[in-house]
């Protein structure tokens, strides 16, 4: 539902003010031509949910890891190769919560969009929304509820308010029908939602 | 009390909208780049010295400080890149990195003709640095100076500091009693001072565990556990009266 009123010339604006802005920061050498584009390359190729995903098929296929990831998140991070090794801006200090049989874990921010960016990336819009950070506070069930997601009254739900400088996410559990899977292939069923919480990752096929 | 602050638990709000992409205009790519180059620029991190012209401190707190400040139904009118760009134009125009005239000036100019293209050039150490923060971060993890006030199972009440124009402390869980889940190894600072709010210098952080029935007396849902990182500053000990 639209509540609010905004100009028809919303977008057009916007874009034409960040546009503008980031003209005149090039022109007046806070940054250069590349900056931005550089960036997002960034997160496009070295920063993303691509390596939750290896961290999570690691966890899944390697017992050790997966305890050592539940205990000492950053050590078992630096034994990834990953590119920001154990650190990484919004990465320095991360805590895996891992889902079991008994609990289903959530992360959320309620004060603003904490998010592990070296392994998760940027967050979707829905964790940024203020509904969502609300909500998800009170009834995480009926909350991921609205995401299909429907955790057994018997399964305790754990959310994680990320209030300090800690940066959270998900393990999700290894689905059936997945046995004999290398380890690149268990990473593909891995999404960022089931790093987030907000969904599980399903056997393949479905 | 402000409702930026005191989000959780809000009621009477809509489902969820599961927009699950990160960006949903093409602008929002830009100010979020420019966001974090300003992150990486900011002259209080180690890093080597650029030809950029960037000399005043931007940080996560500047940023939500200014979100944090806005009229509470503009919060929720704004989408949240929105938001961003209304903080950072604002910032460059109050540092004086450009004028409030020159921005719309050029705004007009790309609304007549959004294909003009953007200026080139720039050093390329600047976008090295930019590189270096995003792969090394701003570690705010420092040795403690002192023993950590609580234990693993200690029950504490979260203190109710003046609201100031920032915190790290959710609204939610202020007068509550919870008891302590784990405490981190390290003291951490935070990215700024936030005065009588009582965090900036490094301390020691607990994660919390709360009973949601506490924090929303037979208004939340069973088998459910609410866990916080919070600063030290947030707590006291609770004496069992």
């Amino acid at each position: 539902m639209e509540r609010f009123n905004y100009s028809k010339d919303r977008e057009t604006i916007n874009a034409a003010r960040a546009r503008a802005l980031e003209s005149l920061l090039i022109e007046k050498g806070v940054i250069t031509s590349d900056t931005v584009d550089k960036i997002m390359t960034i997160f496009e190729t070295e920063m993303g949910p691509f390596n939750g995903a290896k961290l999570v098929a690691r966890a899944w296929v390697d017992p050790e890891f997966k305890k050592l990831l539940g205990e000492d998140t950053m050590a078992a991070v630096e034994k990834m190769n990953f590119v920001t090794k154990g650190a990484g801006a919004e990465g320095e200090h991360m805590r895996a919560a891992i889902n079991t049989p008994q609990v289903h874990n959530l992360i959320i921010c309620t004060l603003c969009s904490c998010y592990p960016w070296p392994v998760l990336g940027l967050p979707p819009y829905w964790y940024k929304d203020p509904s969502f950070r609300a909500r998800a506070a009170r009834e995480p069930r009926k909350v991921l509820g609205e995401f299909g997601l429907n955790v057994h009254p018997d399964k305790e739900i754990k959310t994680w308010d990320s209030s300090a400088q800690i940066r959270w996410f998900v393990v999700p559990e290894r689905p059936d029908g997945t046995d004999g899977f290398s380890e690149e292939q268990l990473a593909a069923l891995v999404t960022p939602e089931a790093m987030m919480g907000v969904a599980i990752v399903k056997p393949p096929g479905q | 009390m402000k409702l930026q602050h005191t989000l959780g638990g809000l009621e009477g709000l809509d489902p969820i909208p599961l927009e699950t992409r990160v960006f949903v205009q093409d602008w929002e790519q830009r100010i979020f780049g420019i966001h974090t180059a300003m992150m990486a620029l900011s002259p209080q991190l180690d890093l080597e010295a650029t030809p950029s012209t960037f000399s005043t401190i931007w940080t996560w707190a500047d940023l939500r400080k200014g979100a944090e400040g806005m009229n509470p139904f503009d919060y929720f009118k704004f989408r949240y890149y929105e938001k961003w760009l209304g903080g950072i134009s604002g910032y460059f125009v109050d540092k004086g990195y450009i004028t409030q005239e020159e921005l719309e000036t050029r705004t007009n100019a790309f609304l007549k003709s959004s294909s003009t293209p953007l200026p080139q050039g720039g050093d390329p150490k600047i976008d090295a640095r930019v590189r270096k923060y995003l792969l090394i971060g701003d570690d705010p993890k420092r040795e403690r100076t002192s023993e950590p006030r609580f234990k693993e199972g200690d029950v504490v009440q979260v203190r109710d500091p003046d609201t100031v124009d920032h915190t790290r402390l959710p609204g939610h869980l202020r007068t509550k009693v919870g008891v302590i889940d784990s405490v981190y190894e390290a003291s951490y600072t935070y990215l700024c001072d936030t005065g009588p709010d009582g965090v900036g210098a490094a301390m020691p952080v607990y994660c919390v565990r709360f009973d949601p029935d506490v924090l929303w007396p037979a208004n939340t849902e069973d088998n459910f556990t609410f866990y916080a990182d919070l600063f030290e500053a947030y707590l006291d000990r609770h004496s069992a009266s």
